[in-house]
């Protein structure tokens, strides 16, 4: 299966989300449609029942005006012409309530309009014939007025059926916009589940994809550690061979040396009994005495001795460097915890009486760190730092250095800056190297101090730098675990 | 007591201008006791136990020893004789280069007697020599155990 790109997860999960909530709005919609119009036909089907109502009552008026009027033909009671007097008003009244409620339908207004005339027709007829009664006796030999009823009667069943149609016909647009609604509401609850399933979906194969490369991740990291561990071990077994090797190699040095030295002493003890015997021949038997052999015991031979004792001597420091520097790394580590207030304070100590006569001002930043880390290598290390920054000062320049420290991450940076003579950028590497020195030579050293501080960097896990231009000062920046581990620096 | 003119003085030293550099300070000293010396830790050891004139037979004698040898490690002549019955009391100066903390204590945990650096720098290693001359001549050895 295909991996989800970042941006196509994201664009899916929006897009489903914007359409489901556009669904959901829509659906809203729709039904507020579908009810506005079941409320437009509730009021319709209301107002059939009026038209009803009002059909059947003047049905009711129409046939108890002419029940009335018959009784008042047959018996000549005035309480039936009373009646039928009352109905002559009230049935046109409940006839002309239909026209007025009718008038949205046309078939209905034109029978309205033809029972309008019959009754009034009917109406005349009547009374004529109830007048005719007061006078004579009942005659319903050529009685219209029958006709007429009728005609109103049928008339007014027709309405009344037109009406009980429309009532059908509305009731079941009704219930059809009802079931629209039904239908509607049902497709978008489906198109919604779609579309939430649909996102779970995808959330879930993003969620996958993200557990799989996380996991995939971590086992890097998992082989990268082993690997580095792996590193670490071969790195610190080279180191120990290479410390072995150099002790080796500056014990056994010493051993001839030893004896160039010595028999060089030797030499010159022989020589003095040589040089005073070429004085007593020069005085007593000046003929005896050649000028070479002069030369040779009163110059040559001493000026080859000074210099054998000079350059034995030089090689006597190398040696006993490099001895320093395999012993150094040869120390057992004991990783303590390391203020580096008091640490620096007693290293800035042991030479302030240098840095008062040099006129140099040592500042230490406030609120130094305490670090995990063996307590004699950082002495070493920034006892090194500081006398270096002490001894190669930018004449005519009052001399300033700045011991600062701080943590980042798992490690603490200090960096000890000064503004003297600098360094140039081309010898930047070199000068950490066993030997190398730089700029002008008019300091006492062996080029050792920076690679010594080196050296015992690695075996504290901490990397020593330098950032410098010529004749701007130096910055030695040593970057150093907080805490230190000695699997990290089995050396 | 003993006369300690009779004392052998055993050195073990691969270096032969160490050797002569050391013999001819401990002549400087007024010391005149013979000096055996002895390039490799092999022939050292056989003369050690077997030879008529060594200390495990007869004569007292003083061990000097080098630490550095080609064919063995000086601390396992050291070890050598201070387990043996009849050498064990035999006293032993090491003389070596090595000034290392550790090897140190390993000599006097194995019983070395004195632990001397030598010195790299002529005049103090001609002094200490000299001094281990004037040591050597008042230093009371032991007589072997067979004559004991």
């Amino acid at each position: 299966m295909a991996k989800l790109s970042d941006r196509t997860a994201n664009a899916l999960v929006l897009a489903a989300v914007v359409s489901g909530f556009l669904l959901l709005m829509g659906i809203g919609l729709a039904g507020i449609v579908v009810m506005e119009r079941n409320l437009r036909f509730t009021e319709l089907v209301a107002h059939t029942y009026e038209v009803q109502d009002a059909i059947s009552e003047y049905r009711v008026l129409n046939e108890r005006m002419e029940t009335a009027r018959r009784g008042y033909l047959l018996s000549a009671n005035p309480r039936f012409s009373t009646v039928f007097e009352q109905m002559t008003t009230l049935a046109p009244a409940a006839l002309q309530r239909i026209g007025d409620l009718t008038q949205d339908s046309p078939a209905q207004q034109a029978r309205f309009a033809r029972a309008k005339a019959l009754a009034q027709d009917q109406i005349s007829l009547a009374k004529a014939s109830v007048a005719n009664r007061q006078a004579s006796a009942a005659d319903f030999a050529e009685d219209r007025v029958v006709d007429d009823t009728r005609a109103l009667r049928d008339l007014s069943q027709e309405m009344a059926k037109d009406e009980a149609a429309k009532l059908v016909q509305r009731n079941r647009e009704r219930i059809n916009s009802v079931e629209q609604l039904i239908v509607l509401v049902a497709l978008g609850g489906l198109l919604t589940l779609g579309i939430a399933v649909g996102s779970l979906w995808v959330i879930w194969r993003y969620t996958r994809d993200l557990t799989r490369s996380r996991d995939e991740l971590g086992r890097l990291n998992e082989n990268l550690e082993d690997e580095v561990a792996a590193r670490t071990v071969e790195l610190s077994r080279a180191n120990e061979e290479i410390q072995r090797f150099a002790y080796i190699v500056s014990h056994d040095l010493r051993s001839p040396l030893v004896n160039v030295m010595g028999f060089t002493s030797e030499l010159e003890a022989a020589a003095k009994p040589l040089g005073a015997l070429v004085e007593r021949v020069e005085t007593e038997a000046p003929e005896l005495l050649h000028p070479d052999a002069k030369l040779a015991v009163t110059s040559d031979l001493p000026e080859s001795l000074r210099f054998i004792r000079a350059s034995t001597q030089k090689m006597d420091r190398l040696i006993n460097a490099i001895l320093r520097l395999s012993r150094e790394g040869r120390r057992v580590l004991t990783p303590q915890r390391v203020d580096l207030n008091v640490l620096f304070a007693t290293v800035v100590s042991s030479v302030k009486h240098r840095a008062d006569e040099l006129g140099v001002e040592i500042e230490i930043a406030p609120h130094l760190p305490v670090v995990v880390s063996d307590r004699l290598a950082l002495e070493q290390i920034f006892s090194n730092l500081v006398e270096n920054a002490l001894k190669y000062l930018k004449p005519g320049r009052p001399g300033r250095i700045e011991i600062r420290a701080q943590p980042r991450g798992e490690r603490v940076i200090v960096e000890v800056a000064d503004n003297g003579r600098g360094i140039d950028p081309k010898d930047h590497s070199r000068i950490f190297d066993l030997f190398r020195r730089s700029g002008a030579q008019d300091q006492p050293g062996e080029g050792i101090g920076l690679a010594h501080a080196r050296t015992l960097g690695y075996r504290l896990g901490a990397t020593v730098t330098v950032d410098s231009t010529l004749d701007e000062g130096a910055t030695f920046r040593v970057s150093l675990p907080a805490s230190l581990t000695l699997e990290a620096s089995a050396a | 007591m003993n006369d300690s003119r009779h004392v052998t003085i055993v050195m073990i030293e691969d270096d032969e201008g160490h050797a002569r550099l050391i013999e001819r300070n401990i002549r400087r000293a007024g010391i005149m006791n013979e000096i055996r010396h002895f390039a490799d830790g092999g022939s050292a050891l056989k003369y050690l136990h077997n030879d008529v004139n060594g200390p495990a037979l007869n004569g007292p004698a003083l061990v000097l020893l080098d630490l550095n040898l080609p064919d063995m490690s000086g601390t396992d002549i050291l070890a050598d004789i201070k387990s043996n019955e009849k050498l064990r009391r035999t006293p032993v100066v090491v003389l070596t280069t090595t000034d290392d903390k550790v090897e140190i204590q390993r000599c006097y945990d194995l019983g070395c007697n004195v632990y001397i650096t030598k010195p790299v720098n002529y005049e103090s290693f001609a002094d200490a020599i000299r001094q281990l001359g004037l040591f050597l001549s008042v230093i009371q050895v032991p007589e072997p155990e067979a004559k004991a």
